[in-house]
């Protein structure tokens, strides 16, 4: 202040004109802003999702994978089961079979089965009960059919009766066949 | 530094308002970089801000964030005065209702607080940067000529007449005259009645100074100039010219000083008696160090006439120099030196 008695007032650039302007452009660099940052988020949160959605189906995959496998197991499990049971069931009408093919008159002490041959233990009034009655029947099933006897305390006969099935017998009869 | 650059982006416009006796002068400039862009004048027949005036400053202001208006105080209650020193001014004036500035740490020119007030508040409607002293204005005028040698300086405007007396920079003396007032235009040192009854300037009782002579006149009358009896012979008078200032002489052109008409010469008159009654106050007061003038500078806002002239030269014995001048270029002038532009 070298001349005047007062001083000047203040002088800016931010005219009421350009503090509109200024205000109309921080609004639009803000508002572009908060897009760009929201679009930002929102990638971010595709990106996360994304990613959780491949870790799950990764999951899934192992899982599906492993359940294959259990059902493979489950299956071969169930096919097992039927083997035996048809097994069993086979076995259920040799045993009824056998049992039928028993006379009345001799009594059965033991039975082996065996995987190719059957042995009998019991007690017959005599021999040829047991050899009309049991070991005609026998040998129809079985190649081989060996008996031996032991007389029991009450004048009946202690018997043994081993039978044997060829293994190729039942292959040559297919091969007739 | 980002102030300086939105700065450089704008031109600077200034409004410089001069109000004049029964008008308004406005002086308007837009200067951008590279100078002068745009400038208009206009003089409204109103003392105070009107519409039109408040239209055609706002047009310009709203270009630029970056505008002065600038205001030349007209006020009676103002002045200037030798000291910068406020227990030294309080020798020459109140100094509990004035503010004042300090001029190069050597004078100093006040205006009473309430002028200020009162130019704030006539111009709230545009707001004032700059309120500038005709003594301001007068030193600036002439600042090629105050380092020199003691001279009286004279800025004439249309109500007022601001008077100073420099000798190398330094002020000796200064009153700010006011022609519609009163008590400064009885001041004047016309002591006799005859004298008196001649301030009517009537056309059969017009004063003719050139009637008036040296040897006519009642010594009592000259006791103003009491320093300068020695002075009254021819030979003395010559020697004056080794004084006088040639190189403003050239400048100087006579022939622009206008041909006096009835109103002209009455105030002219006026004005030569203020100034009379100031010389004499400046040689007779003791608070200021009396020192004889020879040479008178006059900053010429109005158009003095040829009589004028005459009378200071004819009847005071100086060798005056009349500059034309704009006051409100001067003011612009003034506000662009105060910016920095």
């Amino acid at each position: 202040m070298k001349y005047s008695y007062i001083k000047p007032r203040k002088k800016t650039p931010f005219t009421q004109e350009v503090q509109l302007a200024i205000t109309f452009f921080s609004i639009t660099v803000i508002m572009l802003a908060s897009t760009y940052l929201f679009l930002l988020y929102k990638d971010y949160n595709f990106q996360k999702d994304k990613n959780r959605i491949l870790a799950r189906q990764i999951e899934l995959k192992q899982e599906i994978a492993d359940m294959k496998q259990k059902i493979a197991f489950v299956q071969k499990q169930e096919s097992l089961g039927e083997k035996i049971y048809t097994q069993n069931s086979v076995l259920k009408d040799s045993i009824e079979n056998l049992f039928d093919l028993v006379p009345q008159r001799i009594t059965l002490s033991e039975a082996k089965l065996l995987k190719n041959g059957l042995i009998l233990y019991g007690i017959t009034p005599n021999k040829d009960v047991y050899n009309f009655m049991l070991q005609a029947p026998l040998r129809s099933i079985f190649q081989e059919t060996y008996s031996s006897f032991y007389p029991a305390k009450n004048g009946w006969l202690h018997f043994v009766s081993t039978n044997y099935m060829k293994d190729d017998f039942s292959e040559e009869v297919e091969n007739e066949d | 530094m980002l102030g300086k650059i939105f700065e450089s982006l704008y031109v600077k416009v200034f409004v410089n308002i001069v109000v004049k006796r029964f008008s308004t002068v406005v002086y308007i400039e837009t200067d951008g970089k590279k100078g002068l862009q745009r400038s208009a004048e206009e003089e409204f027949e109103v003392l105070e801000l009107d519409e039109k005036m408040h239209d055609l400053i706002t047009a310009f202001t709203k270009e630029s964030p970056y505008n002065y208006v600038s205001v030349l105080d007209m006020s009676q209650s103002q002045g200037a005065v030798p000291t910068c020193k406020k227990n030294r001014i309080e020798y020459y004036t109140d100094v509990e209702d004035i503010e004042f500035r300090c001029h190069n740490n050597a004078w100093a020119y006040y205006t009473a607080r309430e002028n200020l007030t009162s130019i704030r508040k006539k111009y709230a409607a545009i707001g004032v940067d700059y309120i500038f002293s005709p003594f301001s204005i007068l030193s600036y005028f002439f600042k090629d000529k105050i380092d020199g040698t003691l001279a009286m300086y004279i800025l004439v405007q249309e109500s007022f007449l601001s008077l100073a007396i420099f000798e190398n920079s330094q002020l000796l003396y200064a009153h700010h005259l006011d022609m519609m007032k009163k008590e400064d235009f009885d001041g004047i040192h016309l002591e006799d009645d005859e004298n008196d009854g001649d301030l009517l300037l009537g056309e059969d009782d017009a004063i003719d100074l050139d009637d008036i002579s040296l040897d006519d006149t009642e010594p009592g009358e000259l006791e103003d100039f009491a320093n300068i009896e020695d002075l009254d012979s021819i030979e003395d008078i010559n020697e004056f010219s080794e004084n006088q200032d040639i190189e403003e002489e050239l400048m100087e052109s006579t022939d622009t000083l206008e041909e006096a008409d009835e109103t002209q010469f009455n105030e002219d008159y006026q004005r030569f008696t203020l100034i009379q009654g100031s010389v004499g106050e400046f040689y007779k007061d003791p608070r200021y160090e009396s020192r004889f003038v020879e040479n008178v500078y006059v900053a010429d806002a109005v158009g003095v006439t040829k009589e004028f002239k005459k009378y200071l030269e004819e009847e005071m014995f100086f060798n005056v120099y009349v500059r034309r001048t704009d006051l409100a270029l001067e003011v612009c002038e003034l506000a662009k030196e105060e910016t920095g532009v």
